[in-house]
């Protein structure tokens, strides 16, 4: 008896700690949290690697004995071709980064995604360069085909970027066709909503969002989505639109982050 | 009472976390992923009681913490409730149920999504996401896909740990 209010006193106590932790804690562990990231950075690479790695092995694995010998040559060539491919791939990707980085009236600093949020509340990504990369804290992120987010913790060798998808960013932006302005907010199925749209605004289907450049954070007219629906708020005064973002972000590998 | 060497238990956590964190992304569906950490901490608890469900919880928890930005501490907070909770609960299942573990992952998952709601609109003002729109997007698709992942993987720990033969013996 004695022992279980012994335990259930230390329940309570361990849990009001944590509360007390959540509620002060953002000073104190942000830079900790940024150099615990940084550690397992390399982690992270290296099961993403192995991860790579096992995908490409897994096929070899199921082999009949028979004709073990000739099909491990095919395989062999096959898996040649298959890292020539994926080479080639990159190849392109990167060539395809680096042209669209020259055409950028701004500085960026290419980086690889190396990990993502493990909750279903946040959308985040976690890249392999920091500050000794000139990464910044509170600088947008972007890649070949729109905004990806911004950086919201930098480490020395990763950082951790807010997704636009996340339900805390926030985005204001415009209409490409009208001018028509709102703010962008993540939702957690990876799409985005943008609220504040008058009512008498002649939104569509189709029609083309953009970063209106307001404040620091985002430069002016990045391409963000395309509006997939249109409805009204059920008792407010403003229409909203859901936005299908322009890179598919549960899946983006590169991005860049502005200087 | 069943046992499991503290060790293993870290080892399973630790690679759950980094399933989740570098792996789990590529198989979303409906825009949801399963919650491989929260599969753990229910098995942990419901087959080890509330200590340990704690223990697990708290040390999910902070990996997740760690890689997530939320407000430190948070994912901590809940999923030591949850392991508590379930550890709690743990006499009253029958455990090798497959009906009982898909219905307390589903609860749970539930659970731990709508208390994670609940505390980041208490101390975030800016959420402007309804609990409506959260539950219908998030809450609904993530706990069904990690309930029925968990099927498996229970599987595997129970046939892992021999809970089953053990149970025998008592």
């Amino acid at each position: 008896m004695h022992t279980s209010k012994n335990r259930i006193f230390k329940t309570l106590v361990i849990l009001f700690l944590l509360a007390i932790l959540i509620i002060n804690a953002k000073a104190i562990v942000s830079p900790l949290r940024a150099r615990l990231t940084d550690l397992s950075a390399p982690l992270l690479k290296s099961v993403r690697s192995s991860i790579l790695a096992f995908k490409r092995i897994i096929p070899f694995a199921f082999l009949r004995e028979e004709n073990r010998v000739l099909r491990q040559k095919v395989d062999l060539l096959a898996r040649k071709l298959e890292e020539t491919k994926a080479v080639y791939d990159e190849n392109n990707r990167l060539k395809g980064l680096l042209d669209f980085r020259q055409t950028l009236s701004y500085t960026t600093i290419p980086a690889q995604v190396i990990g993502r949020d493990p909750t279903n509340w946040s959308n985040s990504i976690i890249i392999d360069k920091g500050l000794t990369s000139g990464v910044r804290q509170n600088k947008a992120a972007i890649s070949m085909k729109g905004l990806v987010g911004r950086v919201l913790e930098a480490g020395r060798k990763s950082s951790k970027i807010l997704l636009i998808t996340d339900p805390n960013s926030k985005v204001g932006v415009l209409i490409q066709r009208n001018r028509q302005g709102g703010i962008l907010i993540g939702r957690p199925d990876g799409r985005c909503k943008m609220i504040y749209i008058a009512l008498d605004s002649d939104l569509v289907p189709g029609d083309k969002v953009i970063t209106a450049g307001f404040g620091s954070i985002f430069p002016k007219d990045i391409l963000v989505g395309e509006v997939v629906k249109v409805d009204k708020e059920p008792g407010r005064l403003y229409k909203y639109a859901i936005v299908k973002t322009q890179e598919d972000l549960s899946k983006i590998e590169e991005v860049l982050c502005i200087r | 009472m069943y046992k499991i060497n503290r060790k293993n238990i870290y080892f399973i956590l630790l690679i759950a976390l980094f399933f989740q964190t570098a792996l789990l992304n590529h198989l979303r569906i409906f825009g949801a992923k399963p919650d491989l950490l929260l599969i753990c901490v229910v098995f942990f608890s419901l087959f080890l009681g509330s200590g340990a469900g704690l223990e697990c919880g708290i040390l999910a928890g902070v990996f997740k913490d760690i890689f997530a930005l939320d407000f430190f501490g948070i994912n901590t907070f809940i999923l030591g409730i949850t392991g508590f909770t379930v550890g709690v609960l743990n006499a009253k299942f029958f455990k090798d149920s497959k009906t009982t573990q898909l219905v307390l992952v589903f609860s749970f998952t539930i659970f731990s999504m709508m208390l994670h709601f609940t505390l980041v609109r208490i101390f975030s003002k800016a959420i402007i996401l309804s609990l409506r729109e959260y539950f219908v997007t998030s809450i609904i698709p993530t706990g069904i896909y990690t309930g029925i992942i968990s099927i498996p993987i229970f599987s595997k720990f129970v046939e892992m740990y021999k809970l089953k033969e053990l149970e025998d013996i008592l």
